[in-house]
């Protein structure tokens, strides 16, 4: 994990301050669908123009500094969609930014280095990403909709059953899996793949990967802890049981 | 150190307890850290928690030091660190293995513990030699060509079971999980050729 000074997150703090204290805090902000300039604007009134809940701000901002998730109150379910574009959000990130640029940096590398083991970190890397894209899409289009499905039919206080359409564990366990690849590349990469020519598309490569593997554990974070629990809780309202 | 090693800090006060927490956290050691704020609740979560080592300020027990001595008695494999804030008579801290103070830096925390939890285990280094085994390496060849553990443990006459424990094995001395992964450590370290591979 990025291990930085810790800054006590408050709604006054000028978020442009947080930004260079964590630099990743941008990805934060960028799938919340907030850009850059902020000028000397306050937490609060960024999060304020952007119709954003300050508490789930903090949140989500705290786990990107390394905190624990320690909510003094649990959010509430009214979160829920700024929640599921949040994730949304994310996906596109992976799929259409960070993975493809990963791609092509371990493609780079494989050119400049041509040990013929190097040849088997393509297809490593295309498997994996095919796993990936197909969890994506489970959730995009699986447990995404159900969940602001839920979210539509507690709000309106539709009594109406509904079969629960994916199990929590298997969720989880998705991620896991996400994870442990990623982690396995990087193994490879910094402990064994032999050297030759690709000092820097080495090194790009490893960034990348850390910036994926940091924004993907908050992303699992927020869904087993936040989004879960929150499903939990508008189902027992509404009564599903499985 | 490969093993994760269960703590239970006796404290009460947020501060320390936020305090060592973030220390742990940042220290790398492999470790789950629980909390108890009485005696009673530390003698319920030791067994619960397998508690190798407890951390606890002597004032828990100044006034009681028998009921102490009798949670310490019957638990001799777990290992006892005084976290000191202010004098003690010495004869109280004698029943530590360890002492931690107030004012230690975050270094010297974690070097007296990992000192006091490799002595305990001198086993525990050799395991840190991350050197494939005989038959490990055996293992991860068959599994580099792409054969299911099952097929594995008839062609070498092991247990699947066998066969999982050495696959637990490479995984955590190479530090690579998936079969794909260690697909590639194995055409790396020259145990597989690459064109024997099954696509």
């Amino acid at each position: 994990m990025y291990q930085r000074t810790n800054i006590y997150l408050s709604p006054d703090l000028k978020m442009s301050e947080i930004i260079t204290n964590n630099h990743y805090i941008l990805l934060l902000l960028e799938h919340f669908g907030i850009g850059l300039p902020l000028q000397d604007k306050s937490l609060n009134k960024v999060c304020e123009e952007n119709n954003l809940n300050i508490e789930l701000f903090l949140t989500f901002a705290n786990l990107y500094n390394g905190l624990k998730y320690s909510p003094k109150a649990p959010l509430s379910y009214s979160n829920t969609p700024v929640i599921v574009n949040y994730l949304e959000n994310s996906h596109k990130y992976y799929s259409e930014e960070i993975y493809p640029n990963i791609l092509s940096t371990i493609k780079q590398m494989a050119e400049v280095n041509n040990h013929k083991e190097m040849s088997l970190v393509p297809k490593f890397f295309i498997d994996y990403f095919n796993e990936v894209t197909e969890h994506l899409d489970y959730e995009n289009e699986v447990v995404f909709p159900y969940v602001l499905d839920l979210f539509e039919q507690v709000k309106n206080l539709k009594h109406t059953r509904r079969k629960i359409q994916y199990s929590v564990v298997e969720y989880k366990e998705h991620h896991n899996d996400i994870e442990e690849k990623l982690n396995d590349l990087k193994s490879l990469i910094i402990k064994y793949l032999p050297q030759k020519n690709d000092q820097s598309v080495r090194r790009k490569l490893l960034f990348l990967l850390s910036e994926l593997e940091y924004d993907l554990n908050i992303h699992s974070k927020i869904e087993d802890l936040i989004l879960i629990p929150l499903v939990a809780e508008m189902e027992s309202h509404l009564n599903i049981s499985k | 150190m490969k093993k994760n090693t269960n703590i239970i800090v006796v404290e009460t006060s947020p501060l320390v307890i936020e305090g060592l927490s973030g220390i742990f956290n940042k220290s790398g050691l492999r470790c789950s850290l629980s909390f108890a704020s009485t005696l009673e609740l530390l003698e319920f979560l030791i067994p619960k928690n397998k508690a190798e080592l407890v951390i606890i300020n002597p004032s828990f027990f100044q006034n009681s030091p028998k009921a102490f001595n009798t949670i310490k008695n019957q638990l001799n494999q777990v290992k006892w660190i005084g976290l000191q804030y202010s004098y003690f008579d010495p004869k109280i801290l004698y029943v530590f293995d360890a002492l931690i103070t107030i004012s230690d830096t975050p270094e010297s925390i974690i070097a007296i513990i990992n000192k006091l939890l490799v002595d305990e285990s001198p086993h525990l280094q050799n395991s840190s030699q991350d050197v494939l085994s005989e038959r490990e390496t055996d293992v991860l060849k068959l599994l580099a060509t792409g054969m299911a553990n099952k097929e594995i443990a008839d062609k070498l006459n092991i247990s699947t079971n066998t066969v999982i424990t050495h696959r637990k094995n490479i995984s955590q001395k190479t530090g690579i999980k998936s079969v794909s992964g260690l697909t590639i450590y194995a055409v790396v370290q020259k145990l597989v050729s690459i064109e024997t591979l099954s696509d």
